[in-house]
C-alpha cells in the first residue's frame, strides 16, 4: 500500500515548498495493521430503554468493514443516525447491540481507560463544526491530543506542519473565534491527525460551508486516504458522496 | 407584549423575584420573632427583687459589683433608712448588715458502741410505761452487743479533716488504747435494799483520750467513749429588718415571721430570759410543751433547751453579766462548712500489733447540723451498732443540743478586697484578690467546758491567710446567748431570688468560688472552694443565722443604733419591665443620691463570672508562699440588660442582612444567567434594526417589573414591622437587584468586530496537562470564574457564620447569665437565619456553576473524543474547581472571619476555619456534581 501523501491534491494557499512537503510525507504515514474499523450488526436505539412503545431504532443491523486507505461515507437525511454510527465507531457511545472492532479487537473487552488510550492511538474524531476549545490558539488545539502522553513539546513542529498542510500555517496563533467555519474544520482535522491516526471519523465536515471551503475539506480527506488512513465520514454532500470509495445510505 | 407580560413569561426572573420576596418576608418575620423573644426574655429577667442598691459613699463602684454587699462596714444610719422609705417612689427598703462571726464548740464528741443490756426494771423504772413513744417492757428485744464477754484490747485513732475544696487540712489526730468488753449487771445489797449497777467486763481498762476528753463508760444501751474535742465551728450572722425582708422575698421570706415577734431591744436581757425558762421547770412543763416548745411572747420556742443550758453554763462560768443579751436568730438548716470527724478502730494484741481492723466510722457537718442548736450530740457509732435508746420514748431527746455559749466576734468579718485587672471584649473581668495578714488557726481552747485544762499538744496550729478585716465595735461584749426562733432553707431562698438576679442574697448567700486554674496556670476541672473553718479564707460563708437590727447592735457592742446598715435594697413602686420602669427608678435613685448615699441602679443588671487570681494563698513549712491560682465567682454586671439586648439585636439584624444579601446575590446570579441565555434574542433584535440602547431598555423594563415588586414588598414589610432595620435591608436588597439587572443588561452589548490579528499571547502558560488546561479555561472565562468564586466564597462565609453562631453566640452577647438566657431564647431563629444563609450560599454556587455548563460539557466531550481518558477528564474538573476554590478561599475565610467578628468575636477564628473547610469541601463535591 502506498503510504505517501499525494500533496498535489492538497490546496496550496500556503504556497508550500519542497521541505514542507517532505515533512508532511513523514507525518501522514500510516502503518498497515489490518482492518482498522469494523462494525458488526449494530443496532442503536434511543428512548424507551425497557422496550417501551416510545423506543426508536435509529440504526438496525448495520455492518461496516473499513479498510486502510478507504473512505466510506454514511449518507442520509437528518436524524437518520449518521452521527450515531460515527460516535459508536469512535467508541464514544456504545451501541444498543452489535459489536465494534478496532484493528480486530472488540471494544466489549476493553475498559473505559483502554478505549480512551486506543482511541487516542487509532481514531481521529472530527465533530460537526470542528468543536475547537475557546481560549486556545489553533496550534494549541491541534496539540491537545498530545497532552495525555506528555508529548506536547515533541509534537509542536509536527502540529505546525499539519496546520501548514491544511493551509492554515499563517493562522496557527489565531483563536477559534477568529477562524471561519471551514478553517475551524481544518484545524479539527489537523488535530485529529496529530497522533498518526489510522481512522479518521468525520461528522458532517462540509455542512454550513460554501462550496470552495467544502471542496478544500473534501480534498484533504481524500488525500488522507491516499496515505493509508481510513476515513469514515457522515455527510449528505453530493461531492463527498461521489468521491467516497464506499457508501451507506441510511433511510 | 409589554414588560409585565415578558417578565411573567421569563419564568427565571419571576421565580428569582418571588424567591427574593419570600426570603425577605421570612427573614424579617424570623428576625421579628427573634427580637420579640429577646425583648421578652430580657424584660422578664432583668428586674430582680429590688431595683436600687444603696450603700454608703465610697462603697462599691464601677460596672462590676462584688457579690458581698453586706460587708460589715456599715455607713448608713436608721434615719437615712427612714428617709429612703419616705420617698414617694419607694415601695420596699430592706436594710442588710453583716453582724458577726460566731464560733461554737461542738459538744464533746463521743463514740457509741452498742452494748444493750435488755429490759431491767431496776434501771429503767417505770419510764417506758407512761412515756409517749415508749416501748412496753414485754416488747423490749433481747440484749445485744458489739463487744465480747471478755475485754479485748483496742486502739482508736480520732481525726478531724476539713477541706477548702482544693486541699484537705487535718485539724488534729489523736490516738488512745485500752481494753473494752461487754457490760455486766451487778446486783448489790445495800442498806436500803438491792441496788443494780452497770459495770464493765472483768479486767476492762476502758479507753481514755487526752484531756479534756473523759473516758469510756457503760450504760443501759451502749458503751460510750469520750472523743477529743472537735474544732470550733464558725458561722456568720447577718441582720435584716424582718418586715421589709419579707416584703422583698415574698412567701419565700415567711421563715422570718417569728423574728417579727422577738422582744424589743430593752426586753432581751439574757439573765431575765434565762430565769424565765428556769421557772418553767419550777412551775412544771407539759410533755406537749417540751415537744413544740414553750410559748414565749406568742412564739413557740422549739429550741428552748439549748438557750437554757447555755444560760446555765454561762452563769456557772461567770460569763453572764447584767448586760448579756439574748439574740433572736433564724438559723440555717445545715452548714456550708466542710468538717469530717473520723475514728479508726483496731483490735490489737498485748504487743500493740493489729489483730483485726474493726472499721472506721465518720460523721460530717451537713444538712443535719443546725448552728447554735445542733439537733443531736455529735456522736459516732461503732461499726454494726444499733441505737436502742428509742425504746425509752421521748425522754432522752429534748435536752440534746449545744450547751456552751458561742463566742461572738467581729474579727475577719468584712468582705475581701480585689484589684481590677483586664476586661475582655465580652465583658468578662479579671481581678486579683488582695491578701491580708497570716493568722494562726486550729488552736484548742485553753479550757474545756467543765473548766478542765486542755492538752494543747493534741493539735498543730497552722498559719492561714486572711483576706478580711476586723470590724470596729462598741464596748467589749458580754456573752450573748443565741435564742433560736426558727430555721430557714437557703436553697429555697435562692430559688425565690431567681437564677439571673441573686442580688437580694448578696448579704447572706455569697456566690461560690470555683477554682479554674492552678498556680501554674493549668486548667482545673470545676473545683468549688469551700469556706474556711477559721473565717479568714477567701471564700465567705453563707450566713449561719439571721437576726434583726436590735440583735446587730447588741452583738456589735453598741448601746445605741448608730450607722450600722451596710446596704439598703430598694424596690421602686413603678410597675412593669425594667424598660418601662426605668425613668421612675432612675428618679428614685437620684433622690437617694441627694441624701448623700451611693445609689446604684441594679435593675437591668445580671450576674456574670469574674476571674480572680489569688496570690499568696498558702505557706509551706519553710515559710514559702504559693498562689492558689485563678478562681471564678459570679459578680453583678450593671446594665447587663442593655448590653445583652443591644448585642443580640445587632446579631439578629446582621444575620438578617447577611441572609438577604446572599439572596440578592443569588438573584443577581440568576439574572446574569438569564441574560446570557438571551444574547441570541438580542442579536436578532439588533438585526431587526434595534439600537443597543433600545435593546437594553427593552430588557431593563422586565427587571423594572421585578424591582417594583420588590419595592412594594419592602414597603409593606417595613410598614408592618415598623423597624428601621427592615427599611435598610429592603432598600439594600432593592439596590443590589437593580445593580444586578443593570450589569446583566450590559452583557447584551453588541460584540466588537472580530480582530483578525493573531490574539494568542505566547506568554500564556502552555497547555500541556490537565492543570494547565483547567487554568486556561478559567482565565479565558474570567467572568464565570469570578462569579463562581464569589459564590463559593459566600458559601464559605455563610458556613463560617453558622459555626460562629453555634459555638459562641451566648459569649458574644456578653458574659452575664442573662446573656446566656437571652441567647438561648433567640438561638433557634438565629440558627434558622444562619442556615438560610448557608442554603443561599449553596444555591448560589449551583446557579453560577451552571453559567457555562453546556460549554463545559461540550469541551469535556471534545477532549474525550480526542482520547483523554476518564481519569484525565476528572483531573480537569478537579483542577478547575480547585483553582476556583483557591480564588474563593480568601473571600470565604475573610468573610467568615468578618461575620464571626460581627456575630461572635470569640468564635471568629473557628468561623474562619469553618469557612476554609467549607470551601475545601466544596471542591470535591463540585467535581463530583459536574461529572
Amino acid at each position: 500500500m502506498n503510504n505517501d501523501v499525494n500533496l498535489d491534491r492538497i490546496p496550496q494557499d500556503d504556497a508550500g515548498d519542497g521541505s514542507l512537503q517532505t515533512r508532511a510525507n513523514t507525518i501522514l504515514k500510516a502503518a498497515d495493521h489490518g482492518t482498522p474499523l469494523e462494525l458488526s450488526n449494530i443496532t442503536i436505539r434511543y428512548g424507551g430503554q425497557k422496550g417501551g412503545a416510545d423506543a426508536v431504532n435509529v440504526v438496525e443491523g448495520f455492518d461496516l468493514t473499513l479498510h486502510a486507505g478507504e473512505m466510506h461515507c454514511v449518507a442520509g437525511r437528518s436524524g437518520s443516525g449518521k452521527t450515531s454510527i460515527l460516535t459508536v465507531g469512535a467508541g464514544l457511545t456504545l451501541p444498543t447491540s452489535g459489536r465494534v472492532f478496532w484493528e480486530g479487537q472488540s471494544l466489549e473487552s476493553m475498559g473505559d481507560d483502554e478505549i480512551a488510550d486506543r482511541r487516542r492511538a487509532l481514531i481521529g474524531y472530527v465533530d460537526q463544526g470542528g468543536a475547537l476549545i475557546d481560549g486556545m490558539s489553533a496550534l494549541e488545539n491541534v496539540l491537545l491530543p498530545a497532552v495525555p502522553d506528555g508529548e506536547v513539546d515533541q509534537r509542536r513542529d509536527m502540529a505546525k506542519d499539519l496546520l501548514d498542510l491544511v493551509g492554515l500555517g499563517r493562522r496557527m496563533r489565531h483563536r477559534p473565534a477568529q477562524l471561519s467555519g471551514g478553517e475551524r474544520q481544518r484545524v479539527a482535522i489537523a488535530r485529529a491527525l496529530i497522533l498518526g491516526t489510522r481512522v479518521l471519523v468525520v461528522d458532517e465536515p462540509t455542512a454550513s460551508l460554501d462550496r470552495t471551503s467544502a471542496n478544500r475539506i473534501i480534498s484533504i480527506l481524500k488525500d488522507t486516504t491516499s496515505d493509508g488512513i481510513a476515513v469514515l465520514v457522515a455527510s449528505h454532500d453530493h461531492e463527498l458522496v461521489r468521491l467516497s470509495d464506499t457508501l451507506t445510505e441510511l433511510i | 407584549m409589554n414588560a409585565v407580560q415578558r417578565f411573567i413569561r421569563s419564568r427565571v426572573l419571576l421565580l428569582t423575584a418571588a424567591i427574593l420576596i419570600v426570603a425577605m418576608c421570612l427573614s424579617v418575620l424570623v428576625q421579628g420573632q427573634s427580637q420579640a423573644a429577646l425583648n421578652r426574655t430580657v424584660d422578664e429577667n432583668s428586674r430582680g427583687l429590688y431595683d436600687i442598691l444603696v450603700q454608703a459613699k465610697a462603697g462599691s463602684g464601677g460596672a462590676l459589683m462584688q457579690p458581698e454587699i453586706a460587708n460589715g462596714q456599715g455607713g448608713i444610719s436608721f434615719d437615712q433608712l427612714d428617709g429612703i422609705r419616705k420617698l414617694s417612689g419607694t415601695s420596699v427598703a430592706a436594710p442588710i448588715s453583716l453582724v458577726s462571726r460566731v464560733s461554737q464548740n461542738l459538744e464533746s464528741p463521743r463514740l457509741d458502741a452498742m452494748d444493750y443490756l435488755g429490759f431491767n426494771a431496776g434501771l429503767v423504772g417505770t419510764a417506758t410505761a407512761g412515756q409517749p413513744g415508749g416501748t412496753d417492757p414485754s416488747k423490749w428485744p433481747a440484749a445485744e452487743s458489739v463487744l465480747t464477754d471478755e475485754a479485748k484490747k483496742y486502739r482508736m485513732t480520732a481525726s478531724a479533716v476539713s477541706s477548702d475544696g482544693q486541699s484537705e487540712q487535718t485539724l488534729f489526730k489523736s490516738m488512745a488504747e485500752g481494753s473494752l468488753g461487754k457490760a455486766r449487771l451487778i446486783e448489790e445489797q445495800t442498806a436500803g435494799g438491792k441496788s443494780i449497777r452497770i459495770a464493765g467486763a472483768e479486767g476492762e481498762t476502758g479507753i481514755k483520750f487526752p484531756a479534756p476528753a473523759g473516758g469510756s463508760e457503760h450504760n443501759l444501751f451502749n458503751l460510750s467513749v469520750s472523743l477529743p474535742l472537735a474544732p470550733q465551728v464558725t458561722e456568720s450572722v447577718v441582720a435584716v429588718d424582718p418586715v421589709s425582708e419579707r416584703a422583698l422575698l415574698g412567701t419565700a421570706g415567711d421563715f422570718l415571721a417569728p423574728l417579727e415577734k422577738a422582744p424589743p431591744a430593752d426586753a432581751r436581757n439574757a439573765g431575765a430570759i434565762g430565769r424565765h425558762f428556769e421557772s418553767l421547770f419550777t412551775t412544771g412543763i407539759s410533755m406537749e410543751e417540751l415537744e413544740e416548745g414553750p410559748d414565749f411572747l406568742g412564739v413557740k420556742l422549739k429550741y428552748w433547751a439549748p438557750l437554757m443550758t447555755q444560760y446555765q453554763q454561762a452563769k456557772r462560768n461567770g460569763q453572764l453579766t447584767a448586760d448579756s443579751q439574748a439574740i433572736p436568730l433564724i438559723v440555717r438548716s445545715g452548714t456550708s462548712l466542710d468538717l469530717k470527724y473520723s475514728v479508726k478502730i483496731e483490735e490489737i494484741d498485748d504487743s500493740g500489733n493489729v489483730v483485726k481492723d474493726v472499721g472506721t466510722v465518720t460523721r460530717s457537718l451537713d444538712k443535719d447540723y443546725l448552728p447554735f442548736v445542733s439537733k443531736s450530740p455529735f456522736a459516732l457509732s461503732w461499726p454494726g451498732s444499733q441505737d436502742y435508746s428509742q425504746l425509752l420514748g421521748n425522754t432522752g431527746n429534748f435536752s440534746q443540743g449545744l450547751y456552751n455559749p458561742a463566742t461572738w466576734t467581729t474579727d475577719f468579718a468584712s468582705a475581701p478586697k480585689y484589684t481590677d485587672g483586664s476586661t475582655a471584649g465580652n465583658g468578662a473581668v479579671d481581678k486579683t484578690a488582695t491578701p491580708g495578714e497570716w493568722v494562726t488557726v486550729n488552736r484548742l481552747p485553753e479550757k474545756a467546758a467543765g473548766g478542765a485544762p486542755v492538752d494543747q499538744t493534741q493539735r498543730e496550729p497552722v498559719d492561714e491567710r486572711s483576706y478580711r478585716e476586723s470590724l470596729e465595735t462598741g464596748s467589749k461584749l458580754a456573752a450573748p446567748l443565741a435564742m433560736v426562733y426558727g430555721t430557714f432553707d437557703a436553697d429555697k431562698v435562692q430559688e425565690a431570688a431567681g437564677d439571673i438576679n441573686r442580688l437580694p442574697l448578696g448579704g447572706y448567700d455569697p456566690s461560690p468560688l470555683t477554682l479554674t486554674e492552678d498556680a501554674q496556670g493549668n486548667k482545673v476541672e470545676g473545683t468549688e472552694l469551700k469556706p474556711s473553718l477559721s473565717a479568714t479564707g477567701l471564700v465567705s460563708q453563707s450566713a449561719g443565722a439571721i437576726t434583726d437590727y436590735y440583735g446587730l447592735a447588741a452583738a456589735r457592742g453598741y448601746e445605741e443604733n448608730s450607722s450600722v446598715i451596710d446596704a439598703v435594697r430598694v424596690r421602686a413602686k413603678a410597675p412593669g419591665s425594667w424598660k418601662q420602669s426605668q425613668p421612675e427608678v432612675e428618679q428614685l435613685a437620684d433622690e437617694i443620691r441627694d441624701m448623700g448615699l451611693e445609689a446604684t441602679v441594679v435593675a437591668g443588671s445580671a450576674r456574670e463570672d469574674a476571674n480572680i487570681f489569688v496570690p499568696g494563698y498558702s505557706k509551706d513549712d519553710a515559710g514559702k508562699e504559693s498562689a492558689l491560682g485563678t478562681v471564678t465567682q459570679s459578680w453583678v454586671r450593671q446594665d447587663a440588660a442593655d448590653a445583652v439586648s443591644g448585642s443580640l439585636t445587632g446579631t439578629n439584624v446582621t444575620l438578617l442582612f447577611l441572609t438577604l444579601i446572599g439572596a440578592a446575590l443569588l438573584t443577581g446570579a440568576s439574572t446574569v444567567s438569564y441574560i446570557r441565555q438571551r444574547r441570541l434574542e438580542a442579536g436578532t433584535l439588533r438585526a431587526m434594526g434595534w439600537t443597543q440602547t433600545r435593546v437594553r431598555s427593552w430588557v431593563l423594563a422586565e427587571f423594572g417589573v421585578g424591582a417594583s415588586l420588590l419595592a412594594i414588598a419592602g414597603t409593606i414589610l417595613s410598614l408592618v414591622s415598623w423597624n428601621i432595620a427592615t427599611v435598610i435591608v429592603s432598600a439594600s436588597v432593592l439596590v443590589l437587584y437593580a445593580a444586578a439587572a443593570y450589569f446583566a443588561a450590559r452583557q447584551l452589548r453588541h460584540r466588537d468586530e472580530v480582530d483578525q490579528e493573531p490574539q494568542h499571547d505566547e506568554r500564556l502558560i502552555a497547555v500541556d496537562s490537565p492543570l494547565t488546561f483547567a487554568n486556561r479555561q478559567l482565565s479565558t472565562n474570567k467572568f464565570n470564574t469570578i462569579s463562581l468564586a464569589v459564590a463559593v466564597g459566600v458559601f464559605g462565609a455563610a458556613v463560617g457564620g453558622l459555626i460562629a453562631l453555634l459555638i459562641d453566640i451566648p459569649r458574644a452577647a456578653g458574659a452575664s447569665a442573662l446573656s446566656g438566657l437571652a441567647a438561648a431564647s433567640v438561638a433557634l431563629p438565629s440558627i434558622v437565619l444562619a442556615l438560610s444563609g448557608v442554603a443561599v450560599g449553596l444555591v448560589l454556587t449551583l446557579v453560577t456553576g451552571r453559567f457555562e455548563l453546556q460549554a463545559k460539557r461540550q469541551y469535556l466531550g471534545t477532549l474525550e473524543a480526542m482520547g483523554w481518558n476518564p481519569d484525565m477528564l476528572g483531573q480537569v474538573r478537579l483542577f478547575e474547581n480547585a483553582l476556583v476554590g483557591t480564588v474563593a478561599l480568601p473571600l470565604g475565610v475573610v468573610g467568615a472571619l468578618g461575620i464571626g467578628l460581627l456575630l461572635a468575636p470569640y468564635a471568629a477564628l473557628w468561623a474562619a476555619l469553618a469557612g476554609l473547610v467549607a470551601v475545601l469541601c466544596w471542591i470535591p463535591i463540585a467535581t463530583k456534581v459536574v461529572q
